[in-house]
């Protein structure tokens, strides 16, 4: 289901899914239309905008919120011309995972997209990459991450990011047991607590990463 | 000399302890039975004053001495009042028809004090109103009058001196040799009452002509006093031959020091004693006028009396009124002094809008109140509906309703319109003393004050209107800046987006179809066109980051701190969100002292403290620990922000140290 005030972009990605193999079983304007929508019939996942009419603030949040209330297995992937870090972290802090926050742009990399889609239907947490690239790249005072080799920093940029211990072990092409190394290694040396859920891990990190 | 009034103004004391309390009491107790009692004896013409000296004096000094527990003026006071409270009940007894027992010797305590007792009302007139003399040099002065009243009274208590003048019934008690000799001394001592008088006389003048501000006030209290109970002396004396009308008035003497001393209704005495004068001299000159006519002209000319009486009523009906302005202006002057003339007045007016604007319509109205002795003027700025109060004096927080013209119409107040190029811009009201006129100078000279006036009340309301509009303007560049990234938004970067979503499902195509090298060259399309809105949408949040009005002055600048690359230490402290034009231009300087820091401090960390003065005003500071010496002009987007910042009414501080940091601060008043 498909949720933007753009008609000509929402049109465009509705028929792109359905080319890629999803089935998009309906299109809507704004946030309450959307929740209307997800009344009447749930799907797996939910792809809405950020900004939509009528305030064109956060309507897409707003939206997630209350869809997570009537329907909390419907995964929700909201897109942004602007990823902010107050916002991930409120999604972290209100959704147990099944979300996904992307900028728009990722949704040209139609494979990627399509996988990040899928994961967020299953569960799982979508951060998008940019984002987390900003918090990694800032330079801090005292930076804790000069404790991390190189290897660890991907973990923990991929962690942030909301990846799973099996999924960090596909993309890194290692075995799950050296992965759970890694992330044993990392929270150790930053002093953080894992949290049970990905949702807690990829929150927790995203606050360390912010501090300054 | 000018003369500047001061407002009245009441003193809080201390209060008093139980012991001062006590004897308070005791002495208004002890006072009042001698009195009663000595009026229950009988009524003494010749003694009668006695007992209303002593119960006003007593009244007045025991009040001063309960509001102002070590107020020597006050227990000056009581002692005249308590000595006087003896001599009354003294003279009472020995006056007494009936014989009493012990008469003879408390009718002689009703007497020989006297001398002593008058040596005190000299010292307590000498050092009014605060029981100070005028100065250490008085002191033999006093001294020596204490000596003199001291051997008066020896005399008076061993030979009866004095006892035919008071006509005590009672027998002298004492039966001492030399009488004669002692009543020729008494008869010359007696003059020493008029040295006394004199003496006091002198010292009142003095501390007269050296007095400022509300002293100026409290001695004429008393002169006024004096010299109301002279005149009732004179008048007692003229028709009935007695000097008892003058005596039994003097407890207004007491009265008049003691609201003079306790300040209460200090300036009430102005009017009264330019109404007086003026009265006096007018009584005097019409009198005078009237009398010569009649009683001069007839004695050389041979004509009816009735003609001289029509001829004196003519003159003193045509000369009344020039005499009257000149009276009341010989009144003004004693009274209130020298009044700027209006040269002065209009060359200080012009020195004042020389200092600058701060509280420059305060100054004007004090100005104009001096030149033309009004008790209170007050500027208002605004049309006729709505006066609201731009300088007054004497000054005070201008109150936040309006009023309008006809408002203050009702209120009794000299009003002059402030009008430029035909159009009102406000008023100015003045207040004279109750029963004052403006005379004809003064208004000349009000009219000029108030042209002069009204051109700086208007430069200000101008000036006012010039910062709205500069601020309207900034409010309509942010508007402007929010509806382009608006449009941006829905516009421009969601069709690249949707071109980006199209080439990646071409590229996808390619590749299924067989055709690497079109996947690539799409692919490759497709990154630059990511490039494009990436640059796009940096641009468009450069213009106005939708954050700052969905969240907030906190949060937009924790979104600057994430994406700088300078490590930032936020402190941002607002109970409340500023109005949106601060938040902007707040987040604009911390956005341009941010990149400045990254460019050219070499800072290792960069702290951003936002707070809101007591002043109500926006305390943006961007400090950095690096390099230093920048300077506002090489800060360039701060360069760039002047205007704004100027529009806003902000002040722009730069302070940089080579090897102590940079500081950007910024003070955006938010009213």
């Amino acid at each position: 289901m498909v949720a933007d005030d753009a008609v000509l972009f929402r049109e465009g990605m509705a028929r792109i899914l359905a080319e890629i193999g999803f089935e998009v079983t309906g299109q809507a304007r704004d946030g309450s239309a959307l929740v209307d929508l997800v009344a009447a019939d749930p799907p797996d996942v939910v792809i809405t905008d950020l900004r939509m009419p009528p305030g064109f603030a956060n309507e897409g949040i707003e939206a997630a919120s209350r869809i997570r209330a009537l329907a909390p297995r419907v995964g929700v992937v909201l897109l942004s011309q602007y990823v902010e870090v107050h916002h991930a972290l409120r999604l972290m802090e209100d959704f147990s995972g099944g979300v996904g926050y992307l900028l728009k742009d990722r949704v040209s990399d139609l494979g990627a997209f399509a996988a990040d889609v899928r994961r967020v239907a299953t569960g799982d947490v979508v951060i998008d990459p940019e984002l987390v690239a900003r918090l990694v790249r800032r330079r801090r005072e005292r930076d804790p991450l000069d404790a991390l080799s190189e290897r660890e920093r991907d973990v923990l940029a991929l962690m942030a990011r909301g990846l799973s211990n099996a999924a960090l072990a596909d993309e890194l092409f290692v075995s799950a047991k050296t992965i759970e190394g890694y992330v044993r290694s990392i929270f150790t040396k930053l002093d953080l607590a894992p949290g049970e859920r990905e949702h807690r891990r990829v929150l927790a990190v995203l606050q360390f990463l912010r501090r300054e | 000399m000018s003369f500047m009034p001061e407002p009245p103004r009441r003193e809080r004391a201390a209060p008093p302890s139980l012991g001062h309390e006590a004897a308070v009491a005791g002495i208004a107790v002890a006072v009042a039975a001698l009195v009663a009692w000595g009026w229950a004896l009988g009524f003494h013409l010749g003694n009668a004053h006695n007992g209303l000296i002593a119960a006003s004096w007593t009244a007045v000094g025991l009040y001063v001495v309960r509001m102002r527990p070590r107020h020597r003026e006050g227990w000056l006071f009581v002692t005249i009042g308590a000595a006087h409270a003896v001599m009354f009940f003294g003279r009472q007894y020995g006056l007494h028809d009936g014989p009493l027992p012990a008469a003879s010797w408390l009718g002689w305590i009703g007497v020989w004090p006297l001398p002593v007792v008058i040596a005190v009302v000299g010292w307590s007139l000498m050092a009014f109103p605060d029981g100070i003399l005028p100065s250490t040099a008085w002191r033999p002065v006093v001294w020596s009058m204490f000596a003199i009243a001291t051997a008066m009274a020896a005399v008076s208590a061993l030979w009866p001196v004095d006892y035919l003048r008071v006509g005590i019934g009672a027998p002298y008690p004492l039966h001492l040799a030399g009488r004669g000799t002692a009543e020729s001394l008494w008869g010359a001592a007696q003059a020493c009452y008029f040295l006394f008088q004199l003496v006091w006389t002198v010292a009142l003048v003095i501390r007269i002509r050296r007095a400022r501000g509300d002293e100026v006030r409290q001695l004429r209290w008393l002169v006024a006093a004096v010299l109301l109970d002279i005149g009732v002396l004179v008048t007692g004396l003229v028709l009935f031959g007695s000097p008892e009308p003058g005596l039994l008035a003097l407890p207004v003497i007491p009265l008049a020091c003691g609201a003079a001393i306790l300040k209460r209704r200090l300036y009430d005495i102005d009017p009264v004693i330019n109404r007086a004068l003026v009265v006096g001299v007018m009584f005097a000159l019409v009198t005078a006028g009237y009398a010569a006519i009649v009683l001069g002209v007839g004695s050389m000319v041979p004509a009816p009396t009735t003609a001289l009486s029509l001829l004196a009523t003519a003159v003193v009906a045509v000369a009344f009124e020039p005499l009257r302005r000149e009276a009341q202006r010989l009144a003004d002057r004693l009274v209130y002094g020298h009044r700027p003339t209006p040269y002065e007045a209009l060359a200080q007016m012009a020195a004042e809008a020389e200092l600058g604007p701060d509280d420059i319509l305060d100054r004007a109205a004090a100005t104009m109140a001096r030149t033309v002795g009004a008790t209170e003027v007050v500027l208002w700025s605004g049309p006729e509906r709505q006066l609201e109060v731009v300088g007054a004096w004497p000054r005070r927080p201008a109150p936040a309703e309006t009023v309008s013209l006809s408002d203050l119409a009702d209120r009794g107040l000299h009003l002059r319109l402030v009008s430029h190029q035909g159009t009102m811009h406000g008023v100015i009201s003045l207040r004279k003393p109750a029963g004052e006129v403006l005379t004809a100078t003064e208004g000349k000279v009000l009219t000029d004050l108030v042209s002069q006036t009204g051109l700086v009340v208007v430069q200000l309301q101008q000036a006012s209107d010039l910062r709205a509009a500069a601020r309207r303007i900034v409010t309509a560049e942010d508007a402007a800046r929010r509806r382009i990234e608006r449009d941006l938004h829905d516009g421009a970067q969601h069709r690249l987006v949707t071109l980006g979503l199209e080439l990646g499902a071409v590229s996808e195509h390619a590749r299924a179809i067989g055709d690497p090298d079109l996947a690539e060259r799409v692919a490759d399309a497709r990154a630059q066109l990511l490039q494009a809105t990436a640059e796009l949408r940096e641009l468009a949040r450069g213009l106005h980051p939708s954050v700052l009005v969905d969240a907030g002055l906190a949060v937009a600048l924790a979104t600057l701190a994430d994406r700088s690359s300078v490590p930032v230490r936020l402190d941002v402290d607002l109970a409340e969100r500023p109005a949106a034009e601060i938040e902007a231009t707040a987040y604009f300087v911390v956005s341009e002292a941010l990149t400045n820091a990254a460019r050219h401090a070499q800072a290792k960390v960069v702290t951003v403290s936002i707070s809101l003065t007591t002043t109500g005003s926006l305390d943006v500071r961007v400090s950095d620990d690096g390099i230093g010496c920048a300077r506002v002009e090489r800060v360039g987007g701060l360069q760039g922000l002047s205007d704004r910042l100027a529009a806003l009414g902000a002040r722009l501080e730069v302070t940089s140290k080579p090897g102590s940091g940079t500081t950007i601060r910024a003070v955006l008043p938010c009213g």
